[in-house]
């Protein structure tokens, strides 16, 4: 499902920084992928590059079949319809209220309003906070926070996750909550990419694991532990 | 599509509106200012130009005839001075008329009722009051006067006097005209970037909303339209606004304006082209708005 084809990316601000040299792998559908490594491996990078908000310096990026490292503004919105992503920061909308926040992913498809009440109290169901539909993210914890993301993430249904340190605001067992919510939702059948530095959370969840170290890919593991 | 498109931006935009707080009140009132100063500028542009006209009604020159001269023959001159393209209007004053209005502007003066008693004739000379159409003509329009075949029977032209008042009046009204225009033209551009500012910080203050929806996948429209629809709600705001606080304006500026203009004049002017102005502010503030919203957000959108 995805591929990335001898990917390089540097950034040429005041210094050339080589934040990925030369990656290469392939995620299949319906896997469940950590991507580890210290703050400034390079995870970040990797992933924004997969949801095209960088371009690669180099080498190709395919999405089911798609090279997607050149899309064009235009392609651009239609291409992250059909990613989920989840952030550290949760990036919820501040001037919505949670129902407003899931719902807005469903609006800018152009679903209709009675898709979109139909779905969202359910997906927010699902993550366990349909109680609280018109409380706004101020109001809410963060661990409930990431739940709301995690809701919008999903709630279009789209074939991959991308989760780019989820729980890098919350308390360990806030945490283990979202991973539980991220394996589940894999097991349903939806590709999960997940980049951490959490230790604990890679060697309990015991998927594959990909270890980037410098820009480089040094390890891809089957059945990983963080180890680097 | 499109319109569901439409009424969601809406709906979102004007729902952002409401839940902004304090910063949906800084951003009126500046606009509203903003548009105080125009409307301010114009309004005194417009009572400049109504004291102007008023004074230059009263500005006239009087063409005194010998007693001894016919009517008729003031008549003719009457009827020759309207022919000249300079004069607006010529209007005969007999010699009883003068007494009268003589006798009318002193009523309130005894000694000089007594001496217009005492001797008996009318004193008065029968005149011409002439009015130019322009006050830069009056000094063609004596000249004519005085070299025209009338001449022996005039006994004064009294455009001597009124010439350095004329003439006085004829600077100052340029000048302020000039120097009106150039304050207004620099005022207004001074506001319209005050409000165009004002609101690139808001949408500044939201450019993490813009990047969030980037990331969800919204396309432009999405993302672009319910920031303009907020920038039109904070025109429509303004305006109503600014006219709420136009009305006591107007009606405090009005006495001050008393020497020259009637007061129920300028309310009266005011209030017929109500609507006229609020329009003009609403296409200003609305106009304001949007653009500026338009041009701010574009740094936001990579596209």
């Amino acid at each position: 499902m995805i591929e990335f084809r001898n990917v390089k990316k540097i950034y040429t601000g005041g210094i050339n920084t080589i934040a990925l040299d030369d990656i290469s792998f392939v995620i299949e559908k319906e896997e469940f992928v950590s991507l580890v490594g210290h703050s400034g491996a390079g995870k970040s990078t990797l992933l924004k590059l997969l949801y095209a908000e960088e371009k690669p310096s180099s080498g190709e990026i395919y999405f089911n079949g798609e090279d997607i490292s050149n899309l064009t503004p235009k392609q651009l919105p239609f291409y992250r319809r059909r990613i989920g992503t989840v952030f550290q920061d949760f990036k919820l909308l501040p001037r919505k209220t949670i129902f407003e926040n899931v719902a807005f992913a469903l609006e800018v498809s152009d679903h209709s309003d009675k898709e979109i009440h139909e779905l969202v109290p359910q997906i927010l169901e699902i993550v366990g906070l349909a109680h609280k539909l018109d409380s706004y993210p101020r109001e809410i914890s963060g661990g409930e926070q990431q739940r709301v993301a995690i809701a919008r993430a999903l709630v279009h249904r789209p074939p991959l996750i991308i989760a780019d340190e989820p729980t890098g605001n919350l308390d360990p067992i806030s945490s283990w909550g979202i991973i539980q919510l991220l394996l589940k939702i894999n097991k349903l059948g939806t590709t999960v990419l997940l980049a951490t530095h959490n230790k604990d959370i890679v060697n309990r969840v015991k998927k594959r694991v990909i270890t980037l170290d410098q820009g480089k890919l040094i390890r891809d593991h089957s059945k990983g532990r963080y180890a680097i | 599509m499109l319109l569901l498109t439409l009424k969601r931006t809406f709906t979102s935009g004007f729902t952002h509106f409401r839940r902004n707080g304090w910063l949906s009140f800084a951003v009126i009132s500046i606009i509203s200012l903003t548009l105080l100063i125009i409307s301010t500028l114009i309004v005194l542009s417009i009572a400049a130009n109504l004291v102007i006209k008023s004074v230059q009604d009263k500005v006239d020159v009087s063409v005194y005839f010998k007693s001894d001269t016919e009517e008729s023959r003031i008549m003719d001159f009457r009827a020759t001075v309207l022919q000249y393209k300079e004069v607006k209007s010529a209007d005969y004053v007999s010699k009883n008329q003068a007494l009268d209005e003589f006798k009318a502007k002193n009523a309130d003066n005894p000694v000089i009722m007594q001496s217009i008693d005492a001797i008996g004739d009318n004193p008065l000379n029968a005149s011409v009051n002439i009015k130019a159409v322009t006050p830069d003509k009056y000094d063609i329009i004596a000249t004519a006067v005085q070299n025209s075949a009338f001449k022996d029977d005039i006994s004064r032209i009294n455009y001597a006097k009124n010439k350095i008042v004329i003439e006085r009046l004829n600077n100052v009204l340029s000048t302020t005209r000039n120097v009106g225009a150039m304050l207004a033209t620099l005022f207004s551009l001074i506001a319209v970037l005050i409000t165009f500012n004002a609101i690139r910080i808001t949408i500044y203050a939201h450019r993490q909303e813009i990047e969030i929806m980037r990331l969800v996948g919204a396309s432009n429209p999405y993302i672009r339209m319910p920031f303009i629809f907020e920038g039109i709600i904070y025109g429509v705001i303004s305006a109503i606004v600014v006219m709420i606080f136009l009305f006591p304006l107007i009606k405090f500026v009005a006495p001050y304006l008393g020497g020259a203009v009637s007061v129920r004049d300028v309310q009266a002017n005011f209030m017929h082209n109500l609507w006229l102005i609020f329009l003009v502010q609403l296409v200003t503030g609305v106009a304001l708005g949007t653009i500026s919203s338009l041009i701010a957000i574009r740094r936001y959108l990579k596209a």
